[in-house]
């Protein structure tokens, strides 16, 4: 009965094989990708423009979503700290990384594996840091201030939008300081030697010369910095509420509360969507206008720069940078997982294990919580590193047609902001008939698609490493495509791939923006634990489960790097 | 049973001699419903418990007894504030993706919510029979949630900072510009406990209340959790939160003292209900069961709260609260005036 209602089995399969085997290759990687990044962003935009109760086409929610000076306030405000503190992460991250890049000040190789530690620490655990460093009244800062002065009233306050921005520059210069250092390392020194002949001194040189030179790369990192610093959603849960400075995704986060209103959320997030997509085009079509061909030009000769008596300030203001960011934070994170009471600062009585007791082996869910952490990390490095390669790899050796869709659309995650990829996901796969809320696999999906620009970014670089005449040797002497691609591409990919992989697990094990709302009460990771710990001020507690997530992301990037050599993210290679 | 487990190869039976009575009192302790519920449960995953009610110490204490008392029942608190737990709730129910089995909150219309969209499980725990009548009366009348705990609210404050003569008596002296730069609250639009007690605020005082304690600078938290530590790591020196975690902290050692208002305390009630599509919809029933038991009153008390239960009594140095001032609100005012009470917070507080 079913032949008869059904065309010939040999119809269907002659209309198969009616697609190459290359087509089918790029359908397979097309539908993959619509699955990640089409289907969730498209349901948000349907979304938005539906009405929660009737399911008909309503421009309710965008009434509902900006129809209050507050919540337009919040969208403002979010801006307001963008920009400020990618200014705080470029003052950071630009002299540091000439510092350590053009200079021979000292120290250069410590400030490069301190200033690592600032990768592998989540913004929030930065964030916890400084609430007990500058929590107006109990902070250390203002502890010592006191102790010191007599006086009362606060040094510093982190609850205020300067604490705000603090925190959220020191949380995301990383970033610029890693591509603005890999661009001045491939600058010859050629050009400054001129502007020495000329009369120029080392700093009028490093602003006239050096730093225009780079000027693509710091503003392509700012940019990117921006956007990562408007769509965090840990760093302002912990300080922007007592800040009473209302941002984007607190207010998301208020439309997820009573009543639940999936439809506004979905309408408020589409203006950051908006704004994400114009700056980037934005500075598409102004680097796109300027010829920058110092940039990237090899050969010349490259020395650092000799800063004479000046390089202990410079080192000066490099330690700071440092301290800022890493040391402090890092060190009062591991003194307060070591005390009764963190408020009681170091002394042997307050001395304890307590704490990492409890979250090891007592407390409910922090146990499964780091290996779901790690484990999800993990999977998802994996998956988008394929994928990314895959995709790389047909598009650098143009094997399939249209295969720039496929570069595009791999890249385009980077233009969504994490909690709203997460509302899209939720949106999509959360709900039935999909219906994966609460498993390990919408986790998975949603982190492979955060990072997959990352993966994306690294295996093209590698592709393009590689000379196409060694796979057309392999051709010529009778093998095929793959074993080309077994024989010759993979082997020389390893490093490639393995450091990719680190570089999108580091942030997969600790994301917090797009886990918040897709995860369920046996799925949750680390991130989500220690914010709800942070509600509860336990942040002896916190620190604790912090540290030790740390220490095992630490761990596995540390054989990453005994594996791949220790220059592996921090210089070029 | 693990401490039986433990001790038996050490000191033989005459231990087991000593202990089998106990477990064989407690055997009969089951009621018909426990025991045939207890039966099911055996084929379960034990129950996933959302609650805001209690702390996360708390919670797994409460999770523990319950494993004890059943053994093979697992128990997974998942304790969050009291808006995350709304959400999580209620995405799972408009998913059909149903991961809890027990919710409890501070917030008695989240239940209503969770009811409107067909959420709950009619369940009216059996051993609600034994409840102090003036909390059975706000048990769902229709059967759908229960009372779970009360947590009455009133100041907490660093006895290091707050002279004796400076102590509130008040909760309008939260408006006094005295208290500038040294309030801890809760959100009301994250915690449940804090949204029922604005509205309460809203009532007794209005508006002016409110603007009065926005110009007082509180430092506003996600739960009732966070003012109380901020009190006792004295970050800020006056809360309102529950008196009990007060209690708590003054067995603790720490340098907190409690006191309740002149207009009276303010009482939210905590509510518990078993899920609709509650996979483990049998250890779900025999843990609401267990909130309404009397081993789950006497751990209140013996945790310086109020027993739910007539046949517990009031632990030393807790009000009774049949004798004592309290401000509560009914779940219709709280209905009709939430929303309102915590746009106009957010309006106020600018977050």
């Amino acid at each position: 009965m079913t032949v008869d209602t059904h065309p010939p089995a040999s119809a269907r399969t002659r209309r198969l094989t009616h697609f190459r085997p290359d087509q089918l290759a790029w359908l397979a990687l097309a539908l993959t990708l619509a699955v990640l990044i089409i289907a969730p962003l498209s349901m948000l935009v349907v979304k938005s423009f539906t009405d929660g109760t009737t399911g008909g086409f309503t421009l309710e929610n965008y009434v509902t979503a900006y129809g209050r000076a507050r919540h337009v306030q919040a969208l403002w405000n979010t801006l307001v700290m963008g920009l400020a503190s990618t200014v705080l992460a470029v003052l950071l991250a630009v002299p540091t990384a000439w510092a350590c890049t053009r200079t021979n000040m000292p120290g250069r190789t410590f400030v490069r594996i301190a200033l690592f530690g600032s990768f592998l620490m989540p913004p929030y655990l930065t964030g916890v840091g400084w609430i007990l460093l500058a929590g107006p009244n109990a902070g250390f800062i203002n502890q010592a201030w006191t102790a010191l002065t007599g006086l009362e009233a606060p040094l510093v306050d982190i609850f205020t939008f300067s604490g705000l921005v603090l925190v959220m520059g020191l949380s995301t210069f990383f970033t610029i300081f890693i591509l603005v250092s890999a661009a001045f390392e491939l600058l010859s020194t050629e050009m400054e030697d001129a502007a020495n002949i000329l009369g120029a001194g080392v700093f009028r040189t490093a602003f006239k010369i050096t730093l225009p030179m780079a000027m693509p790369t710091i503003l392509g990192s700012a940019l990117l910095t921006f956007l990562v610093s408007i769509a965090l959603y840990g760093v302002p849960a912990l300080i922007s509420i007592p800040a009473r400075y209302p941002v984007v995704v607190i207010q998301l986060a208020e439309f997820f509360s009573f009543p639940v209103r999936i439809e506004v959320a979905a309408a408020y997030s589409i203006p950051l969507l908006g704004i994400t997509i114009g700056l980037l085009l934005l500075q598409r079509r102004v680097l796109g206008r300027k010829g920058y061909t110092a940039v990237g030009g090899k050969g010349g000769e490259r020395r650092v720069t000799d800063l004479g008596a000046w390089k202990w300030a410079v080192f000066g203001y490099v330690m700071l940078v440092v301290l800022l960011a890493v040391a402090m934070p890092l060190l009062v994170l591991i003194m307060a997982a070591f005390s009764h009471s963190w408020v009681s600062g170091l002394s042997l009585e307050n001395l304890t294990l307590e704490h990492f007791r409890y979250v090891l082996f007592e407390h409910s869910s922090s146990q499964r919580a780091l290996i779901t952490s790690v484990a999800t990390g993990a999977a998802a490095a994996t998956l988008a590193i394929s994928l990314a390669l895959s995709i790389s790899y047909v598009v650098q050796r143009r094997l399939l047609p249209h295969a720039g869709v496929l570069a595009f659309l791999c890249m385009s995650p980077f233009v969504i902001p994490g909690i709203v990829l997460a509302i899209g996901f939720y949106a999509v796969y959360a709900l039935p008939p999909v219906g994966l809320y609460g498993t390990y696999i919408i986790l998975i999906l949603a982190f492979t698609t955060r990072f997959l620009p990352i993966a994306y970014t690294t295996s093209t670089n590698g592709v393009r490493a590689i000379n196409p005449e060694m796979e057309e040797a392999v051709r010529i002497l009778g093998g095929g495509q793959f074993t080309a691609i077994r024989k010759v591409v993979a082997p020389l990919l390893k490093r490639t791939l393995a450091s990719g992989w680190i570089l999108i697990f580091v942030p997969a094990a600790q994301e917090l923006s797009t886990a918040v709302f897709l995860v369920g009460p046996h799925t949750r990771v680390v991130s989500v634990v220690l914010l709800d710990m942070s509600e509860e001020g336990t942040f002896e507690r916190l620190a604790a489960l912090g540290s030790v997530l740390l220490l095992i992301i630490a761990t596995i990037v540390l054989i990453g790097v005994k594996l791949l050599g220790r220059d592996f993210m921090l210089r070029r290679s | 049973m693990t401490l039986i487990q433990r001790l038996m190869p050490a000191t033989g039976l005459a231990v087991l001699g000593l202990l089998l009575p106990a477990s064989i009192l407690q055997a009969q302790d089951l009621t018909a419903t426990e025991a045939a519920l207890y039966e099911a449960a055996q084929s379960e995953n034990g129950v996933t418990w959302y609650t805001s009610q209690l702390t996360t110490e708390q919670a797994e204490q409460v999770c523990a007894l319950f494993s004890e008392r059943y053994e093979g029942v697992g128990c997974f608190p998942v304790r969050a504030n009291g808006s995350s737990t709304l959400q999580r709730v209620v995405q799972e129910i408009q998913a059909g993706a149903v991961q809890g089995d027990v919710v409890s909150t501070n917030g008695v219309s989240d239940f209503e919510e969770f009811k409107s969209l067909g959420g709950l499980a009619q369940y009216r725990p059996e051993n609600l029979s034994g409840m102090e009548p003036s909390l059975a009366a706000l048990n769902d009348s229709d059967g759908y949630y229960f009372v779970s705990g009360t947590s009455p609210f009133g100041f907490v404050y660093n006895t290091e900072i707050v002279a004796p003569e400076d102590v509130p008596t008040s909760w309008n002296d939260l408006t006094d510009p005295r208290w500038r730069d040294q309030i801890a609250i809760a959100h009301p639009g994250f915690s449940g406990s804090a949204g029922q007690w604005a509205i309460a605020m809203d009532r007794l005082y209005g508006e002016a209340f409110f603007q009065g304690l926005a110009a007082n600078d509180p430092q506003i938290g996600r739960s009732i959790a966070d003012g109380y530590t901020l009190v006792t790591t004295g970050e800020r020196s006056l809360t309102v939160t529950s008196l009990a975690l007060g209690r708590d902290a003054m067995r603790d050692g720490k340098p907190v003292d409690l006191v309740v208002p002149e207009e009276g305390m303010f009482l939210p009630p905590s509510a518990a209900a078993v899920l609709a599509d509650a996979p483990n919809p049998n250890s779900a029933r025999l843990f609401a069961e267990f909130l309404a038991s009397a081993e789950f009153s006497e751990w209140l008390a013996s945790m310086g709260r109020n027993p739910l239960r007539t046949d517990v009594s009031t632990p030393e140095g807790v009000p009774d609260l049949t004798e004592v001032n309290v401000i509560t609100v009914s779940v219709a005012e709280s209905l009709e005036n939430q929303q309102r009470v915590v746009e106009m917070f957010r309006d106020i507080f600018g977050i």
